[in-house]
Formats: structure tokens, C-alpha cells, sequence
């Protein structure tokens, strides 16, 4: 087996893994870096965000708003120190990215413009057009050229940790073009894989957002923190589940249902004039948002699509040059997938899933519990998200934490040795064995597809925008059933090269770990909380019995052992989440007290 | 509502290295609806024909670059491409030309990746500028002129579709030099003159004859074959200033 | 422990062999750039005549009951389709060699520019024609 020595090695070459590899590089340029990823680094899934990444420019606008606007999006599940620095180094970051040659979008005066986003007070969002996320990815990687001390390992598949000592010292990949493993042994390991989103039927996910850091570190006894919540996004195409930005909303699109009949102000989000407003109507949290979308699909008042009903998001108002010129992609997605042009006609949208909130539990300084161990962007829960994340922090969350990440590592692996080789080496080959059982298996009698399928449904059933207890439990059933039919599953291509069937079963076993963690979590949260909304006696939020995280520990052959941690509070108490109206005359109350 | 399910035939070439002499065709018959692409279309045949399919795929969206492949000898995005157009004829999908095959439709694209990376594709500041000064001014007209060319997703179409390429992969190509250029026409960048060696080269942007259908292909009216000509005026005015003052410390 | 220099992958890279007629748009790149060599053909022709005309008029009578010869009035039409098709190719790329030309503040798009200049290239082709047809 080929062995690689670095002192850090990242999986994932994505916004927070480019980061974290920069961060690194800049901080000890003695320091070897190997970038694990399984597809080249500009496919990485930050390609696809659209709306923007935040960042407090404005003088009206403060770092105590950004908190709280986050805090409150989060429903109070939010770990807030770690909130204070996230927010205290947002626009460090996005200055970092402009100095490395990021296009953002710029007022006449040649300053940095930026939006109003949903759920925020003040506007704080950056954007480059409505690729942000493309071009942030694509700064990132350039850049990310500049340093010699980053090796890359582009299409390498990280089927495994290695884990030795109490510490995780390096990772397995296969290289995809040859079948064969590597062994990257490292001092200190960045997780920075990204989502699970994949686990559901309708995404915004791309294909490769599989979850595999999540299992990864799950399967070496790392918690899974918070993973009942997951974000609906509410314009997504129906059927594909493509992204319709947020900036859509930003730039004063509104929804309506099948009446044409603004519905959201039924639903505490209102009133609907004036429009645009921060924090109502359309530019509300999206778990609200979702949660509209399924009360009128209830009620009858959504449109009917050949993919499934829909509400319309009306872009008409807003011109052709504003629309052509700051939401372009959008033109394209709806004009080439849905022949429909969003200068004269509205574009049917429904939520799908597009963020997994919870993940791989790190403190503050995106240290897991296993020494040596990071994890960074979407694949962690560092505790700025809570229940529901606020457009535009995430991309946010990739600098601010992949600097850290980074940081943290390369101080890490400066002072740390790793064991003997020969103990590593056969931990490895052991970790390869394990990879290669679902090819080398004779008598397998499930297919993949079937398996994946059955999966995605369950999970769109039990952990949907609204939950009910039983539903829930049947979707925790059937995925210890899938599990169970997993041990059998086949692999028709014995090949080496490119054998995209063996890797597709390596991440069904990824993907049906997570979605256990999610279920299992899901289930036994019994309250309504941020994107966690149940119908079933648990209405109501619970700061009583669960103003706590979720963790989800695996236990080989079950379920994940289910246990709660403490949120940690400084400046925000929990109080009524409030947007619209209502949320103007809490503020108002707040004010008035100060 | 019972509609006669449509079914189409897509001719795939395939490519098993350890298998396989050389690529062959194999034919599947999908059933699709007007809304399915032809990746969706390769999905299916995955899924339910044939799990020994290999290609590249990830957003669906025509933002990572992934899909890229020849779908009736034009070099297309599989995930933006959609089945009905070739209603009720049949598709042809192959990879993407001028690039070896690895696996039935996979392309081994090393090439392209250390041509990218050859061109000091980042930011070599004009002026010094700490953080903690904010952001380096530029104006929406400033922006304009690289905009078009910072737009590309690496999806290697026009080099599928660049003959020059094909016939000598010595040449830079369509989309490194778009990249190149967005660097050189970025306000914020000085580094033009540590870009005009690969430039003026044979294998910069001399290679190219002005066919221009890197720019028809291209998803994301990038316009490359724009970015290498305009080059061509850059790299002869070069030469000749160099004629009159050279350039210091030898190339 | 396996051998790292060998693997399984065994790239295979297709022939470029009968390229350009695979694709109309090379086709037409190919007839395109076989213009050229039309167009230096019949500088040749020219400069022949020119040639016979400097010599004696004899010569140069000879030059002209040549290019009368019907053969020649044949072979003289397909090379004016070849330069009209070369002219409008000239004018259809064009615009993909040019930096971007602005007017009135918006950026002039790419068949405005290969519309004025094919309307440039039929107005001067008129003009000398009247200025020929005029001295005769």
C-alpha cells in the first residue's frame, strides 16, 4: 500500500477544507499539507450557494445585531461564545477573500454593496451576482495554488480514519482512477466533507453530499450533534430540487399560492406592506418559510406541478435589468429546466432539503472530542447554527472556522508524533479489507439503488418539515432495516478503475449511518424547536426539558445511543422567536428596556 | 392520466481498461419524461440497467463542471441537455474528445489541472493593501471587464471543441487563457508581466487559428476564443515594446 | 506490498483523423480557412496581368483573352463565392478578436459588429464597382 507522511491532512476540498488548507500554509509554510478529496476541488458542492455571505460593513449595523439576528434564527440552540466569534471575524474573512481576488458585487463607488438576507435586521450579506458560492469556491482554489506546502489529492475517496493511541493519525483513501489505497498519515486530521443532504429524496444537494466526515468520525465514537435539524430551503425547484436563491427575496421577489394571495402573512410574518421589510413576509427564517409552504399545501391553496404542488415566487416587479443583471442563474435555471422566463411569468418552487445544521461535535476551536481530530463547515456542529441557520452564514462559517480549523491544526501537529508506522500500516490494511467487503462479496441480494431509494423516502416521510412521533419511529425502523439488508448488498463491478459502483456502496453505508443519527435524534426530541416541528402534542418549544443539544453516539449493530448537553448562554436569554409585526414590537419592548 | 410511457435508446461508448481492448458502443433504452436530462437519463441506466457505468456528475445544476461529455459529437453538459430534444432518434453520449478515455465516460484530465495551474491563476497585487484597510476599491465598470471570464466552471468543453487542442495538447488552451486573462484585466492585479512569458509562447496564445468554437460551446458565454485573440494584440505589442526596452533580468 | 508504478488504468486516446468532417461547424471553419488560399490564387492572377501589362500590349491582350475564356469566367465565379463566404467569415469572427468596444456606456454586442461590418464591405464593394464602371 502506498504511504504519504503530512503533518495536516484535510478531507474535503471545499470552501472550509481550501480554508483551512490556506490557513495552514500561511501559518507554518514548513508544514506538509495533503487536500484529500473525492472530486476536484471547484466540483466541491460550495459551488453551487448562491445568495451571499455575511459579514457586519454597515455603519448602522453592529456585531451585537448579527449576534442576535443568528441567535434568534437559531432558536436559542446556539452555543453564543462560539456565536460572538464567529461574528467578530465574519468581515475579516470576506475582506480576506476580496484581497484574493473574489469578484463581490460593488456599489458605484467601488465599495463592497451588500443585501438584506432572510431573517436578518440590517443588511450584511455580500454577493458576487447569484453565484457567491462558485466564485468564493473558485478564489479559494486559485489561491490555494499559490502554496507548495499543500499537496493535493484530487479524486481520492477517504474510505477511513486512522485511529491509534486516543488520536486520530492520518486517513485511507483510495484513488479512484486506480482502485488502489493510500495510507495519509497525519498529526492532525480537518474533516471538512460537507452535508448529508443526500439521505432525502428531494435535495438542493448535489451528489456527492453524502455525509461521509459525519460517519466517518461517527463510527470512531465521535458524537453527531443536533442532527434532527435539518433546512428546508422554501424555493427550490420541484422535481430536480435545484436552488432558487434567497437573494430572489432579497431583491423583493414575494411568494404567492394559487390565489395569488401572499400567504405568508397568515402565517405571523406579516403584514405585507411595506415591501421590502428585514425579518418579514418573505425575508423571514426559512423554517418558518417551509412550515407556510406545508400549511397551504394542507389547505389546498398551493399550485399543482407534473413534479409535485408548488407556491409561485414572482419576480415580475422587480424589471428585466435588475432581474438579468443580479440574479442571472436564476434566469438560466428556470428559462433551460423549466421553460419559464422569470421577467414575465412567476416560477413554481416548493422546500426542499438544503443544509444539515447539526454534525460532527467540536468546541468552539472545531476540536472533536478524538485528539487530532478537526472538522470544519457544514460537516460540523460548531454551535452557530442552532436549530436553523440564517441564509448567508454559511459561507461565512467555511472562512471564519476554516482559518481556525487551520490554525488549530498546524499547532497540533507542530508538537505531535505519530506511532510506530507498522502499527498505522495495519490499521490500515485492516480499515481496507473493511472498504473492499461490499465488492468482494459473492451472494449479495440488494441492489444499491433500491436500498438508497428506500432510505430517501423514509426520511422524507419521518423527518419532514413537520414530524409526528409514530411516523418517526417507522422511519427509525426501516432504517435498522436497511442497515441490516446493507450487510448484503452487491457490487456488479469488480473492477479497479473508476469503479464508481463499489464507491456508491461505500457511501450508501455513510449516508444510512447518518440518517439513523438524524432519525433517532428526531425522534426523541419532544418539543417544536427551529426546524424541528412536530404535530403531535410537542407544538410548542420546551426550554424546560430541551433547551439542550442532541447527541448521537454509534453503537455498532443498533441505534445511536441518544444523550443531551448543555447550551451555552452569555448575552441572549431565550425569548419568543418572533419576525414580522410582532417581531418589530418585541424589539421595540427590548429597546425600551435597555 | 395513463400516457404511453416513452422509452429512448442511448448509444453510450464504453470503456472497461482492464476488460477491454478499446471502447465500444452499448445501447440502452431508457424510459424519460420532458423534463429529464440525459444525466438524469445516465442515472437511470445506473440504477436500474447497468451499475458498472462510470461517470462524472455532481450539482446537476451546470455550476460545478462535472458532466461534460459528446452527446451526438457536441460537447454538452449531460446535466443541461435534455432527452426529449433527441425524441424520437436516440442519443449518441460519448466522453469528452481530446482527452483520454480512463473509463467509459470518464476522461483523465491531469493535463488541463497543471495547465491551470501553470498560469499564477490568483491575485499578484498591484499595491499592498493590510486587512485591516478593508477592501481594495473597484467600480462595477472595473468589475465588468473580467466578470465574463471569471464565470468559467472548469467543464473543459472548449477544449473538446478546440481542433488545435486535439491535434497538439502542448497548447494552452481556450479556458486556461480566459483564466489568464481574467487575472490580467482584474484592477487589482499587477502580475501581467510574469504572465506574458506563457503568453507569447508558441503554446500560448500563437496555437490558436480563430475556429471559435470553444465560444459556442461554452455554458457560460465565458468566450474564450475573445480572451485568446485579444491576447494575441497584448503579446505582439509586448514584443515589440520589448524590441525597443527589454525586459530586465534576461526572460 | 503492490508495485506503485504499475496500475490497472490504460488511458486510451482517440485519433484525430478525419476531424473536421466530423462536425459541420469544422466544415465550415475548413472552407473558411480554404478561402485563403482562393484569395492568394487570384492575387497571383493579378499579378500576372500586371506583369503582361508592364512587358507589352500584346502580352497583355493575351492575359485578357485568357480570363474571357469561358473555363476562366467559370473558375472566376466559384472564386467570388469563396471571397464573398470569405468576407462574411472574416466579419463573423471578428468581433471574438476584438477587446470589447463600448458605445453610449453599454458594451456593443457581437453581431452588431459583424453586421456593420459586413454592411461596410458591401458599400465600399459598391462604390468600386460605380468607380470602375464609371472609367469605362
Amino acid at each position: 500500500m502506498e504511504i504519504f507522511e503530512a503533518d495536516v491532512a484535510i478531507v474535503g476540498g471545499g470552501g472550509a477544507g481550501l480554508r483551512a488548507a490556506i490557513a495552514v500554509a500561511e501559518k507554518d509554510p514548513t508544514l506538509k499539507i495533503a487536500l484529500v478529496s473525492k472530486v476536484y476541488p471547484m466540483r466541491s458542492h460550495t459551488v453551487a450557494a448562491e445568495g451571499g455571505s455575511a459579514g457586519v460593513v454597515q455603519s448602522h449595523d453592529s456585531l451585537d445585531h448579527h449576534f442576535n439576528d443568528t441567535v434568534t434564527g437559531g432558536d436559542w440552540l446556539c452555543e453564543q461564545d462560539v456565536v460572538e466569534y464567529f461574528v467578530a471575524n465574519c468581515t475579516r474573512e470576506m475582506v480576506q477573500l476580496e484581497h484574493w481576488g473574489c469578484p463581490w458585487s460593488r456599489k458605484d463607488d467601488g465599495h463592497i454593496n451588500v443585501r438584506a438576507f432572510g431573517g436578518m435586521k440590517i443588511e450584511r450579506t455580500w454577493f458576487a451576482a447569484d453565484k457567491t458560492g462558485f466564485h468564493m469556491l473558485h478564489t479559494l482554489f486559485q489561491t490555494s495554488i499559490k502554496y507548495p506546502s499543500i499537496k493535493r489529492f484530487d479524486e481520492f475517496f477517504c474510505c477511513d480514519l486512522i485511529v491509534e493511541d486516543g488520536r486520530c493519525q492520518g486517513v485511507l483513501a483510495i484513488q479512484i482512477s486506480t482502485g488502489k489505497f493510500v495510507l495519509i498519515k497525519a498529526k492532525a486530521v480537518v474533516i471538512a466533507t460537507g452535508g448529508a443532504g443526500r439521505v432525502f429524496r428531494q435535495s438542493t444537494n448535489g451528489g456527492i453530499v453524502t455525509g461521509d466526515g459525519m460517519a466517518l468520525a461517527y463510527r470512531h465514537g465521535v458524537p453527531l450533534r443536533d442532527m434532527e435539524f435539518v433546512q428546508y430551503h422554501p424555493t427550490a425547484m420541484p422535481g430536480t430540487g435545484l436552488l432558487f436563491t434567497e437573494a430572489c427575496r432579497g431583491e423583493g421577489g414575494i411568494l404567492v399560492n394559487k390565489d395569488g394571495y401572499r400567504y405568508l402573512q397568515d402565517y405571523g410574518l406579516g403584514p405585507p406592506d411595506p415591501w421590502p421589510r428585514k425579518k418579514a413576509m418573505e425575508l423571514g427564517p426559512r423554517d418558518r418559510l417551509s412550515q407556510a409552504f406545508w400549511h397551504e399545501d394542507r389547505k389546498g391553496r398551493t399550485v399543482s406541478t407534473p413534479q409535485g404542488s408548488a407556491v409561485l415566487l414572482d419576480l415580475r416587479h422587480l424589471g428585466e435589468k435588475k432581474i438579468r443583471e443580479r440574479l442571472p442563474l436564476i434566469c438560466e435555471l428556470a428559462e433551460r429546466f423549466m421553460n419559464i422566463d422569470p421577467v414575465h411569468q412567476p416560477i413554481p418552487v416548493r422546500p426542499a432539503i438544503h443544509y444539515t445544521m447539526g454534525g460532527i461535535l467540536v468546541n468552539g476551536k472545531t476540536e472533536s472530542p478524538l485528539p487530532g481530530l478537526y472538522a470544519v463547515g457544514e460537516c460540523s456542529s460548531v454551535g452557530i447554527h442552532g436549530a436553523n441557520r440564517l441564509g448567508s452564514n454559511s459561507l461565512a462559517e467555511l472562512c471564519v472556522f476554516g482559518k481556525l480549523a487551520g490554525d488549530e491544526a498546524a499547532d497540533f501537529a507542530r508538537t505531535a508524533q505519530l506511532s510506530a508506522s507498522s502499527t498505522l500500516e495495519k490499521l490500515a490494511e485492516a480499515a481496507s479489507q473493511r472498504a473492499l467487503e461490499p465488492m468482494k462479496r459473492e451472494n449479495g441480494t440488494e441492489r444499491i439503488s433500491i436500498l438508497r431509494k428506500e432510505m430517501a423516502l423514509a426520511m422524507e416521510r419521518g423527518c419532514g418539515i413537520y414530524r409526528i412521533g409514530s411516523e418517526m419511529q417507522e422511519t427509525c425502523d426501516k432504517l435498522d432495516e436497511l442497515k441490516l439488508r446493507y450487510q448484503r448488498v452487491t457490487v456488479d463491478d469488480k473492477s479497479s478503475v473508476w469503479n464508481t459502483d463499489w464507491l456508491q456502496a461505500i457511501e450508501l453505508g455513510f449516508q444510512l449511518d447518518v440518517a439513523q443519527a438524524m432519525a433517532y435524534s428526531a425522534l426523541n426530541r419532544k418539543e417544536s424547536r427551529g426546524a424541528h416541528q412536530r404535530l403531535d402534542g410537542y407544538e410548542e418549544r420546551d426550554d424546560v426539558n430541551f433547551l439542550k443539544h442532541t447527541l448521537a453516539t454509534y453503537t455498532p449493530d443498533d441505534g445511536p445511543a441518544i444523550s443531551y448537553s448543555d447550551v451555552k448562554i452569555t448575552k441572549s436569554q431565550p425569548a419568543v422567536r418572533a419576525y414580522g409585526a410582532a417581531g418589530e414590537q418585541a424589539e421595540g419592548k427590548e429597546a425600551s428596556h435597555v | 392520466m395513463s400516457e404511453q410511457q416513452r422509452m429512448i435508446d442511448i448509444e453510450v461508448l464504453r470503456y472497461r481498461p482492464e476488460e477491454d481492448a478499446e471502447p465500444f458502443f452499448q445501447t440502452y433504452t431508457v424510459p424519460f419524461t420532458d423534463d429529464m436530462s440525459v444525466l438524469q437519463g445516465l442515472q437511470y441506466i445506473k440504477d436500474e440497467l447497468d451499475s458498472t457505468l462510470s461517470y462524472r456528475w455532481s450539482c446537476r445544476m451546470a455550476i460545478c463542471g462535472s458532466c461534460g461529455m459528446m452527446i451526438n459529437g457536441k460537447p454538452e453538459l449531460s446535466c443541461h441537455t435534455f432527452l426529449r430534444h433527441f425524441y424520437p432518434g436516440g442519443l449518441r453520449v460519448e466522453p469528452l474528445n481530446h482527452f483520454p478515455i480512463e473509463r467509459d465516460l470518464v476522461v483523465r484530465v491531469d493535463d488541463f489541472i497543471g495547465k491551470l495551474e501553470s498560469i499564477k491563476p490568483y491575485i499578484i497585487a498591484k499595491e499592498v493593501r493590510r486587512l485591516e484597510q478593508g477592501e481594495y476599491l473597484q467600480t462595477p465598470a472595473e468589475r465588468d471587464r473580467y466578470e465574463q471570464f471569471s464565470s468559467c466552471i472548469n467543464c473543459m468543453l472548449c477544449y473538446a471543441a478546440c481542433p488545435q487542442y486535439g491535434l497538439d495538447n502542448k497548447f494552452m488552451g481556450p479556458g486556461v487563457l480566459a483564466l489568464l486573462h481574467r487575472y490580467n484585466a482584474d484592477s487589482r492585479d499587477g502580475g501581467q508581466a510574469q504572465r506574458m512569458e506563457l503568453v507569447n509562447a508558441e503554446e500560448g496564445v500563437w496555437n490558436c487559428t480563430a475556429v471559435g468554437y470553444c465560444s459556442e460551446v461554452c455554458p457560460k458565454g465565458v468566450d474564450p476564443a475573445n480572451a485568446v485573440n485579444i491576447n494575441k494584440i497584448n503579446s505582439a505589442k509586448d514584443y515589440f515594446i520589448n524590441l525597443v526596452r527589454p525586459r530586465e533580468g534576461g526572460k | 506490498m503492490s508495485d506503485m508504478q504499475h496500475d490497472a488504468r490504460r488511458p486510451y486516446v482517440r485519433p484525430m483523423t478525419g476531424w473536421w468532417r466530423k462536425n459541420p461547424y469544422f466544415v465550415c471553419y475548413m472552407l473558411r480557412e480554404g478561402t485563403a488560399l482562393v484569395v492568394a490564387a487570384y492575387a497571383m492572377v493579378l499579378l500576372t496581368g500586371l506583369l503582361c501589362l508592364a512587358t507589352s500590349e500584346a502580352a497583355f491582350n493575351g492575359w485578357l483573352a485568357v480570363l474571357r475564356h469561358p473555363f476562366s469566367i467559370a473558375l472566376h465565379l466559384l472564386a467570388l463565392a469563396a471571397m464573398v463566404y470569405h468576407t462574411w467569415s472574416w466579419f463573423d469572427i471578428m468581433p471574438k478578436t476584438m477587446p470589447p468596444v463600448y458605445a453610449g456606456g453599454k458594451r456593443v454586442p457581437r453581431h452588431v459588429i459583424t453586421r456593420a461590418g459586413i454592411v461596410t464591405a458591401i458599400v465600399v464593394t459598391l462604390l468600386i464597382l460605380l468607380l470602375t464602371w464609371s472609367l469605362t
